[in-house]
């Protein structure tokens, strides 16, 4: 499948830039989702949820990352009688900013969250719990995508598609092969010094030094941050030339690079847009690197909860869920996806499917307390790669 | 005024212009126009809106380029040359004083440019602001000003330089009637004493006629006559000049002998035909307003009968309508002493000598 | 009789001081008071219940400080260039372009900024990268050997952020020229002034306002941009707003992020301020050059 270019979001949020498909609708967003949260919590008045009674409404509302799911899916959904409505969103703080505000009179019946975001969401009410009896197709997902530590048992969410971070590099100018975010880091204050693209996300940059160093990458202990700090700022920096979310799909056709930290689809987007794609080589280095994952999740205060099940029923369904990774360019964790692709002539699959032993050894990003102190790090190091 | 004036030029402010000729467009707005200003005289260019009096000043400042023909300042061409090199200075119709300078350095602006030396300028300008009588107001912005003491700054600032020509654009238009009047009188009496080249342009004949030595006359982007004031007030050249100076009245008529015209109320007298017109032809006869006399009874002379229609003081001066059988409408202004106690709806006689009466060929 | 027309002040002036306070006192108040608050745990943005100059503190650290400079350069050079750019073009839009051909070349000034900022800056990624077309044409003129380096560098910053406030600063200069106008122009050259020294003379200090407004509305929102230094900048070209963006998209700490707003907003201030000053006294050097001490005069 040929890509056209993206405009891709540039939220300076993790979650937002790492997906290439999520097209830029809704500009960039400063409204946070949180405080409007801490206020709400505080009135427990959510307009509740319609209830399933079988009959399958005429209209559904949907609420998403632009540009984010096939539409000739949509329309082949749509012949079964329910229109489908899509509105975007750039980041999961408006997301949230908007759901909080309107405290279940939002009108949309489906959003598409961020893993990460989920326990905070659910802990404020303002998602649906799923009721499974709704869902057959869930026994299509790959177990390896359920039951998450941020959704223990799927009580609130399935798997709409999800990425790994890895890197990728110039063969003409690394010529050794490197394998672990160690070598990463070695060839990037070597070889690639000066040439190196880190994403402009705190916790995967962050996470480059702890996976090296054996350290948990969603560690909180003080120390380790500490060592964090000194490397990153001190040694990394000055040999990093840009901390660039979306640097790798024009960074690969343009030759800005020579090594790059990238989320794996983006790359594939990067391989299949220039003309010397031999020249480049992708790792999805050990120990271990994030696994983050977007998901289907029904609003607190749906109104049309019938059509919300069918419509997540459908997308599971297998040949449905290929197209979506065709289009998306992101694995929707579907069973045998990969014998599809085969059968399709996908290209560069391993850049879609990975080997189930990468995806055992991958660790979901957790917001939690060491987040500021790694928005720091990175500002420093930005501050430093600049001086 | 000061005496001590230090802008008499030495050199010769004689202007020709040799078949100009400016077209925009399609339009042409000046139309091969002849002609040659004395130095040191004051010539009035007078016309309707749009027969362009502007267009001619701004060739001579050099701000348009002519189409066609030459413009000699002094003896010596200057199309060739930008504005900026040309030895005129202009009084613009809206001033266009610096904002952002003051009187004084408005003044010194053109010193400026030509690299006077610092304690001339301050006495050059001294001296043109005492002209203008605006040394008081040296430190003023011009947004400040009245009107009238802009157009002295306007002023101050052209004289400055010495110019050997100096146009201006309607100085006076945007002033009240008084001090319009006021400052023709000290405009004329200050060119007297400078012996400056002025160009003036205006579309108040009272004006031109006060203050110029000669008018030119145009109409259409051509000059219809060009004499003394007196010439083109007594001896109109055409009926266009005729009812431009002065408040005409035109009489349609034929010649029925060399020295009468018969009209379609009766006949009138005629002083002399003009040249070429022969007896049975159309003319147009043209009678100033002041010098028609309007009376209850019959005057011995010929005369016109007619109904008073209307009777207006406009001053110095009684104006009468009065309209005759044919339809004819004359009006006539007689100085108050002079005018007799009529009232509307009176029959009245016009009358007047003879020798006032102009003949026009009638327009095709 | 008093009273209605207070009232009917009131109501003219409704619009006016609703937009000051809607619009700039409510959300800098807002900005303000979070200022002093802090972070309080991991899923709240900001508290005020304890208030404290602590986030100045910990906002004005090296990296702040170090990255303030940076951008301070970034928005003086790219305002001195917009300027350099903008007068030659407001000047010959404003002066020498027929009237009728105006209305076009503002509407076709303005063209960029009928795209998403985003997207108009993503496309200079395109047009400076090693392998573009500009990359290729400077090769083939033997300008440059080798590829373009200039994206993801602190040039390719300084350009799109010219780029990006270009129109701002010709608009209002434009303006200012325009309404200079002609007949002033006329009366310097009738009065001698060649057209360099009418520029300067004339059209230039009049056009004074024009000037200094289109240098603050380039130099402000550009002191605040982080959308063109993160799309073109790398390592090399970072702002000030991509820190404060970062605290309050990424960290969800608007305490801290607020205090680093309100410093960028004083600094910012500090420096037009600065400019300003050393404006007026350039202004009033140009006044003396041209001062006419009038001899014994009345004045
Ligand atoms: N720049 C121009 N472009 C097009 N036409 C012009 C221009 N300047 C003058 N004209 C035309 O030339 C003709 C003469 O204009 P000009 O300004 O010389 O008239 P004027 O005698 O000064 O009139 P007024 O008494 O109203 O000032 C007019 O028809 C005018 O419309
Ligand atoms: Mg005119």
């Amino acid at each position: 499948m040929v890509e056209r270019p993206d405009i891709r979001a540039l939220v300076p949020r993790a979650s937002a830039a790492r997906l290439s498909r999520r097209a830029f609708l809704s500009g960039l967003v400063v409204i946070g989702g949180t405080s409007v949260l801490a206020a709400c919590a505080k009135s427990t008045g959510f307009a509740p949820s319609a209830l399933p009674d079988g009959r399958v409404e005429g209209k559904l509302n949907v609420y998403s990352w632009g540009d984010y799911d096939d539409p000739s899916n949509i329309r082949s959904f749509q012949k079964s009688g329910t229109s489908v409505q899509f509105d975007s969103f750039g980041s999961n703080e408006e997301l949230i900013a908007k759901l909080g505000a309107t405290r279940g009179t939002s009108g949309y019946d489906i959003i598409v969250p961020t893993g990460s975001y989920i326990p905070m969401m659910a802990k404020n009410g303002l998602l649906e719990p799923l009721d499974h009896r709704y869902l057959k197709n869930m026994g299509n997902i790959d177990p390896l995508y359920l039951d998450q530590s941020w959704d223990p048992g799927n009580k609130y969410t399935v798997c709409k598609d999800w990425g790994t971070t890895g890197f990728v590099y110039d063969t003409r100018a690394i010529k050794r092969d490197l394998l672990t975010w160690g070598d990463f880091l070695d060839a990037a204050t070597t070889e690639a010094s000066k040439n190196v693209a880190l994403l402009e996300d705190p916790w995967e940059v962050a996470c480059t030094f702890f996976a090296a160093n054996g350290i948990d990458p969603n560690t909180t202990k003080k120390a380790d941050l500490e060592a964090a700090n000194e490397y990153l700022v001190n040694t990394l920096a000055p040999h990093v030339k840009a901390f660039n979310s979306v640097a790798v799909t024009s960074g690969i056709p343009e030759e800005t690079f020579t090594l790059m930290q990238a989320f794996n689809g983006d790359v594939r987007q990067g391989l299949l847009a220039t003309d010397k794609p031999d020249a480049w080589k992708f790792v999805y280095p050990t120990p271990t690197a994030n696994l983050w994952m977007d998901n289907w999740a029904i609003a607190r205060g749906a109104q049309n909860m019938d059509a919300a099940y069918q419509f997540i029923d459908y997308i599971l369904k297998p040949e449905v869920s290929f197209r979506e990774v065709d289009y998306i360019g992101y694995s929707t964790g579907i069973k045998d996806l990969a014998a599809m692709a085969k059968k399709h002539d996908f290209s560069y699959p391993e850049l879609v499917f990975p080997d189930a032993e990468v995806i055992q050894r991958l660790t979901p990003a957790e917001v939690n307390s060491s987040a500021g102190e790694l928005v720091a790090i990175l500002n420093r190091m930005m501050a430093k790669a600049g001086s | 005024m000061s005496n001590t004036s230090p802008t008499r030029p030495e050199a010769d402010g004689s202007v020709s212009l040799v078949g100009i000729t400016k077209t925009f467009g399609n339009a042409t707005a000046v139309d091969h126009i002849d002609l040659e200003v004395r130095s040191g005289e004051f010539i009035s260019l007078l016309g309707p809106s749009g027969c362009g009096k502007t267009t001619l000043l701004r060739m001579i400042a050099g701000f348009e380029q002519p189409d066609e023909g030459d413009i000699l300042v002094g003896g010596a061409s200057v199309v060739d040359l930008p504005p900026h090199r040309r030895p005129v200075n202009t009084v613009f119709q809206s001033y266009a004083l610096f904002p952002h300078m003051t009187v004084a350095e408005n003044v010194a602006y053109g010193l400026r440019q030509r690299r006077v030396p610092k304690d001339e300028i301050a006495r050059r300008v001294q001296d043109s602001l005492a002209l203008a009588q605006m040394v008081d107001f040296a430190d003023r912005k011009p947004t400040t000003l009245s009107g009238g003491q802009q157009q002295r700054v306007a002023l101050a600032r052209a004289l400055v330089n010495r110019p050997k020509v100096l146009l201006l654009d309607e100085p006076m238009s945007a002033l009240d009637r008084k001090l319009r009047e006021e400052m023709q009188i000290e405009l004329k009496l200050l060119q007297r004493e400078l012996g400056i080249t002025f160009i003036f342009v205006t579309h108040d004949q009272a004006e031109a006629l006060s203050m110029s030595d000669r008018v030119v006359v145009m109409e259409k982007g051509a000059v219809q006559q060009l004499g003394t004031t007196e010439e083109v007030y007594r001896d109109p050249a055409n009926a266009f000049v005729a009812g431009f100076i002065g408040k005409q009245n035109f009489i349609d008529a034929t010649v029925s002998s060399p020295d009468a015209l018969t009209t379609a109320d009766g006949s009138i007298p005629l002083h002399r035909l003009p040249q070429g017109v022969t007896s049975g032809s159309s003319v147009r006869a043209a009678v100033r307003a002041e010098v028609v006399q309007v009376s209850a009874q019959r005057p011995n002379g010929p005369a016109l009968q007619g109904t008073l229609a209307g009777i207006s003081f406009l001053g110095d001066s009684i104006q009468y309508v009065v309209l005759t059988a044919s339809g004819l409408e004359l009006i006539a202004r007689v100085s108050p002493d002079r005018a007799e106690h009529l009232s509307t709806g009176d029959t009245v006689w016009c009358s007047w000598d003879a020798s006032e009466l102009r003949v026009f060929e009638a327009a095709a | 009789m008093a009273r209605r027309k207070v009232n009917g002040y009131a109501a003219i002036g409704f619009p006016t001081w609703a937009y000051v306070v809607f619009f700039f006192i409510v959300p800098l108040a807002l900005v303000l008071w979070y200022s002093f608050g802090y972070k309080p745990d991991l899923f709240t943005a900001h508290a005020n219940d304890i208030l404290s100059f602590d986030r100045y503190a910990e906002a004005l650290d090296a990296t702040f400080v170090g990255t303030f400079w940076n951008t301070l350069r970034i928005g003086v050079i790219g305002t001195l260039l917009c300027l350099i750019i903008a007068l030659p073009f407001a000047y010959w839009l404003a002066v020498k372009m027929n009237p009728k051909w105006r209305p076009l070349a503002l509407a076709l000034v303005l063209v960029p900024f009928w795209t998403n900022f985003l997207v108009r800056t993503l496309g200079w990624q395109i047009v400076l990268s090693p392998r573009g077309f500009l990359s290729d044409a400077l090769q083939n003129l033997g300008i440059i050997h080798g590829r373009l380096d200039i994206l993801y560098t602190q040039s390719a910053v300084q350009l799109g952020v010219v780029y990006n406030y270009l129109p701002l600063m010709i608009l209002p200069l434009y303006v200012a020229i325009d309404r200079a106008g002609r007949p002033l122009r006329e009366a310097s050259a009738d009065l001698g002034a060649n057209r360099w020294k009418t520029l300067f003379t004339v059209t230039l200090p009049l056009a004074v306002p024009g000037i200094a407004s289109g240098c603050l509305l380039v130099f402000i929102p550009l002191m605040g941009d982080y959308i063109t230094a993160s799309v073109l900048g790398g390592a090399q070209g970072n702002m000030i707003g991509q820190l404060v963006a970062s605290q309050f998209n990424t960290a969800q700490n608007w305490a801290l992020g607020s205090a680093m707003a309100v410093l960028l907003m004083v600094f910012t201030a500090a420096a037009v301020i600065v400019f300003g000053a050393a404006g007026l006294i350039i202004r009033s050097l140009v006044r003396r050059s041209r001062r006419v001490q009038l001899q014994g005069g009345a004045a």
